[in-house]
């Protein structure tokens, strides 16, 4: 059995050279004609006899070669070059095959490189299988920042001294880390920049085996006491590309101002236990007061503000895990809650009841900006598999149309004695050659498609995009796969029309159009118009969700306006220094020439972040259980002024309002309505935030402006002063330029470094290119889906021109006869295009109700249409009956100009 | 010429099979083999030879290799494979057991 098995692969490498049988079928003959010889003959009688004593010598090297396995090298090698040698003669059909496929596959292993990068890839560290994420559910009091990635049920942020007692109390972890990002100024050789940072835990590289590059990693002992540990890791990226890989181990770097000394760098490839951050350095979790200066998280049980990650010992399974650190979290959240001020039984439920503590798989780590991506990504993901099955029908129905004028050499080859499998085998050949060759040239085309695609995509964000663009090996294999099932599928198509050994009769006979073939011709037609009445659906509407987003009135007017970021803490400056520093800023930006005005808020506005909280209105008693949350900017007095945010009532703040001045709030209609039932009445109200110092009187009210995005709807503000504030913060300056605002950077630089060189301004950019930012998201799928909505009608166009084309030259005796009869041309051009658009029209209506189903899906993408948008619906399918209408009319006429003479006599 | 019998493919295969037991053959050389050895009795239709050689060699109970033949001309010699001289005893077994019932038959009958 296996020596069967080995000689048949054996066989299928070696094969049987005819030449051999031939030689020794001859050798055979000379020893025979030579006994003859021996035993008296003559060499002719010898000759003969010995050919009659042989038997029939062609039979026998058939017979021979018949025992030869079907698969053997040498024959598919000889079906190679026959189909290289087919498809070298028709250049234009291999061209137009060979590009399809090269654009569906090139498009394919984009896509899916990002899909996999984002969805799949598991986090470049030890054991990935064994990380967890913390999360928990429950209430909580105080303080909560959140960096994203929470759900109902699971908030991911953890105090600092929870985080302790998990980790040193717990018996299922091997180790527990944590980790929170945060922006700091770096000075390096006496360069200023804003940089992205993560603050860890000591153990952080240890439990995630990341060794150094080198130098160190930190270890538990840098984890020591708050502010003690001013020692930093370096990523590696970030000392290749900002430090020009300099030897750093044991210099020092300035971080917001104060020294650290660098003890390492860490290994290539590695950057964060949260996939999509990309942090340029890592400093100890205790120094985290000087890292963000205006807050003491370490110590306070009530701030919430770093994630948990942990590996689980070996063999302890994920849910005896989470049982063992449930109970140790709920002991230590009785413990917290007796410290609690509403000790109420609804508190109680509220914090310890329903807490519980989750743990989930975290192979591929903790991740906000991968549930941001998801969705958009895989609805591309569908966009690309329907090109892909686009690309497949249309090369199977251009390879059709090409095996129909085959038919008499393939007959002819029956009638050789070639087996069904023989023809088969060539056909499969000559279908791989087209895909391998179509593979080829996609995947050489797609890394630069997916370096343009994140260029475009990151392109005014600073640093570096959390896509790489390269493919590796999952990427390649999918595509390999997926190549060889697309290759398979079209090859089949002309199979099946000559599978059937008796095409004998096809030599005879001119045109027999057996009823499957048209039937699959007719389907082939069907299908291409539904996919690419599906793309142009979809490219439809992605564009106008994008162009109505783009619409949207914020509120105030957005052009002409440049944002950056302040943060006089960052370089070190003590609190007391900062609002003078602050106001210095504002006076010298609106001295500079081209700025008509200026202004500050500590809550930028657009990008899905805000600062909110309780605000509490003396007289108004609110409802139980109402959580009304407002936004609470502190501003300039010039803000909103230079946004141009309309004033209802009131005044807007002046000259007038100062640090030491009476405090003063401006709220906006909602806040109005809420609170006082009209927006006139709100004026001359108090107002406070029941903490001490924040008593303020409304002097004005104005109209909603939106404030986290374009598509949330706008949130009651109440704006007050910074310099009035009880904290210190960064700001984002808002200035309204009269020229191009871009032009003003440069001065804008100079300016703030005019008045001290260490502050850094972060983040310059302009409104409208962070509004494009926000929509990234959208305007990806808006461009993806157009790009594969002009695609799939080129195909369409193309592949429709091709079947039609040749089912009217099929036809050409047809229309001979109808023209010899009498009919005029018009006539017979329009019954061929009038059953191409019956044809159209069946496919268009069994698509529809499949492309609102679909749209139906990706509902939450959509803003401004509905799913049955009537106008993007009617255009698709005009935009597609024209195209079909065009293909079908462009082979009629031709045909119809034939002289009907000659078309009768047409073989 | 004497009258030829009809031989069953599978004796076809098992006469060559111990035709190159002891040592190797080619073509030629086991087609005279069993005709001597036969008297002459069993004529193989020379051009059946050769598709069995093939056939046995893809089976892989033979193997074939080219050599030098008596009079120094490049002829393909056969050889049993250890799989080869498995189906052989194989083969005999069954054929004394076919031939012994046969004859029990005949007798008896």
């Amino acid at each position: 059995m296996i020596s069967e098995m080995w000689s048949r692969v054996k066989f299928f490498f070696s094969g049987k050279r005819r030449s051999e049988i031939d030689e020794e079928i001859a050798f055979h003959l000379q020893r025979e004609t030579e006994a003859n010889m021996a035993a008296g003959m003559n060499e002719k009688d010898a000759r003969r006899r010995a050919a009659i004593a042989f038997g029939g010598r062609e039979r026998a090297r058939e017979q021979c070669r018949e025992e030869r396995p079907i698969w053997s090298l040498e024959s598919v090698v000889r079906d190679l070059r026959y189909g290289l040698r087919g498809l070298a003669r028709n250049p234009m059909f291999t061209a137009v095959a060979v590009l399809t496929l090269a654009l569906a596959i090139g498009a394919n292993a984009t896509i899916f490189s990002m899909l996999d990068q984002a969805l799949m890839r598991a986090l470049p560290v030890r054991d990935p299988g064994q990380l967890v994420v913390l999360s928990y559910a429950g209430s909580i009091s105080g303080h909560a920042e959140s960096h994203g990635g929470n759900t109902e049920g699971h908030r991911h942020e953890f105090s600092y001294p929870m985080y302790k007692d998990l980790r040193d109390q717990n018996t299922v972890m091997s180790g527990l880390i944590t980790a929170a990002p945060a922006t700091v100024g770096v000075t390096w050789n006496n360069r200023a920049e804003s940089v992205s940072a993560e603050m860890v835990s000591g153990n952080y590289f240890d439990v995630l085996g990341v060794p150094p590059a080198m130098g160190r990693v930190f270890d538990p002992g840098d984890e020591s006491a708050p502010g003690a540990n001013s020692v930093a890791v370096l990523n590696f990226d970030y000392w290749k590309s900002h430090l020009a890989e300099a030897p750093v181990v044991g210099k020092t770097l300035l971080i917001n101002g104060t020294p650290f000394t660098i003890v390492g760098v860490a290994a290539p490839g590695f950057h964060s236990m949260v996939w999509g951050q990309l942090p340029g350095v890592y400093v100890p979790i205790t120094m985290q007061k000087i890292i963000e200066p205006e807050w003491d998280f370490l110590p306070d049980h009530k701030s919430y503000w770093t994630d948990v990650v942990g590996r689980l010992k070996p063999g302890v399974s994920t849910a005896q895990a989470t049982a063992s650190m449930n109970t140790l979290f709920l002991q230590l959240r009785t413990a917290e809650f007796a410290l609690q001020k509403d000790q109420t039984q609804k508190g109680r439920t509220d914090f310890l009841t329903k807490s519980h503590l989750n743990l989930e798989a975290g192979a591929r780590g903790f991740s906000p900006l991968r549930d941001d991506v998801q969705t958009p990504l895989t609805i591309v993901m569908a966009m690309v598999i329907l090109v892909i099955l686009m690309a497949v029908v249309n090369v199977a129905s251009l390879l059709l149309v090409r095996a129909a004028t085959r038919a008499r050499e393939f007959s002819v080859r029956y009638a050789l004695g070639a087996t069904g499998g023989q023809v088969l085998r060539q056909l499969l050949a000559e279908g791989m050659l087209l895909g391998v060759a179509g593979a080829a040239i996609g995947l050489a085309l797609a890394p630069e498609a997916l370096h343009l695609l994140i260029r475009w995509m990151s392109s005014g964000n600073p640093g570096e995009p959390a896509f790489t663009a390269t493919l590796d090996w999952r990427v390649l294999t999918f595509t390999m796969v997926a190549t060889v099932v697309a290759s398979l599928l079209f090859s089949l198509a002309p199979a099946m029309q000559f599978w059937n050994p008796k095409l004998a009769e096809a030599l005879r006979q001119s045109r027999s159009e057996t009823g499957g073939s048209l039937r699959f011709r007719r389907t082939c037609v069907a299908l291409q118009i539904g996919f690419s009445l599906l793309l142009i659906v979809a490219a439809g509407l992605f564009v106008r969700t994008i162009d109505n987003l783009r619409k949207v009135n914020a509120g105030f007017a957005t052009d002409h306006l440049l944002v950056f970021y302040l943060n006089p803490l960052l370089a070190g400056y003590p609190s007391t220094g900062v609002v003078p520093v602050e106001q210095r800023a504002l006076d010298a930006i609106a001295a500079l020439p081209g700025v008509r005005s200026v202004g500050a808020t500590n809550d930028e506005d657009l990008t899905g972040d805000g600062v909110s909280g309780n605000v509490i209105v003396p007289g108004y008693t609110p409802p139980p259980d109402d959580d009304y949350d407002v936004e609470l900017p502190w501003v300039s007095n010039g803000y909103l002024q230079t946004l141009g945010v309309p004033l209802l009532t009131g005044r807007y703040f002046n000259a007038g309002d100062t640090a030491t001045s009476d405090r003063v709030a401006i709220v906006n209609e909602s806040f109005a309505k809420h609170f006082f039932g009209s927006a006139g009445a709100a004026v001359g109200h108090h107002l406070n935030r029941n903490r001490p110092q924040t008593d303020a009187t409304i002097v004005g009210v104005v109209k909603d402006v939106k404030h986290s995005s374009m598509r949330d709807p706008a949130t009651p503000m109440c704006y007050t002063l910074f310099s009035q504030a009880i904290r210190t913060t960064g700001l984002i300056y808002y200035l309204r330029t009269w020229q191009d605002p871009d032009a003003a950077a440069n001065s804008i630089r100079a300016a703030i470094a005019n008045i001290d060189t260490k502050l850094i301004v972060g983040n310059l950019a302009t409104m409208q290119q962070k509004i494009d930012d926000q929509l990234l998201a959208e305007r990806t799928i808006a461009l993806l889906a157009m790009t594969f909505g002009a695609l799939a009608t080129v195909l369409a166009g193309i592949g429709l021109y091709g079947i039609l084309a040749y089912s009217t030259a099929q036809r050409t005796r047809e229309i001979g006869i109808r023209m010899a009869l009498g009919a005029r041309r018009a006539t017979v051009v329009g019954l061929i295009v009038r059953e191409v658009m019956i044809l159209a029209g069946g496919a268009v209506l069994v698509t529809i109700p499949l492309a609102i189903l679909a749209t139906r899906a990706v509902r939450s993408e959509l803003f401004g249409v509905s799913v049955m948008d009537p106008l993007t619906y009617g255009a698709g399918i005009a935009v597609i009956c024209l195209v079909a209408g065009l293909a079908g009319f462009v082979p009629a006429r031709r045909a119809a100009t034939v002289d009907p003479a000659r078309a009768l006599r047409t073989d | 010429m004497p009258p030829s019998a009809d031989l069953l493919q599978g004796t076809l295969d098992m006469l060559i099979l111990k035709a190159i037991a002891l040592r190797p053959e080619h073509g030629w050389a086991i087609a005279q083999r069993i005709q001597l050895v036969s008297n002459d009795v069993l004529q193989i239709g020379q051009g059946s030879l050769y598709p069995a050689l093939h056939r046995l060699e893809y089976k892989g109970w033979i193997r074939a290799q080219w050599g030098a033949s008596e009079n120094n001309r490049r002829a393909r010699f056969y050889s049993l494979t250890a799989a080869g001289r498995r189906q052989l005893e194989a083969e005999l077994e069954n054929w004394d057991r076919l031939a012994g019932a046969v004859n029990l038959v005949l007798e008896r009958i």
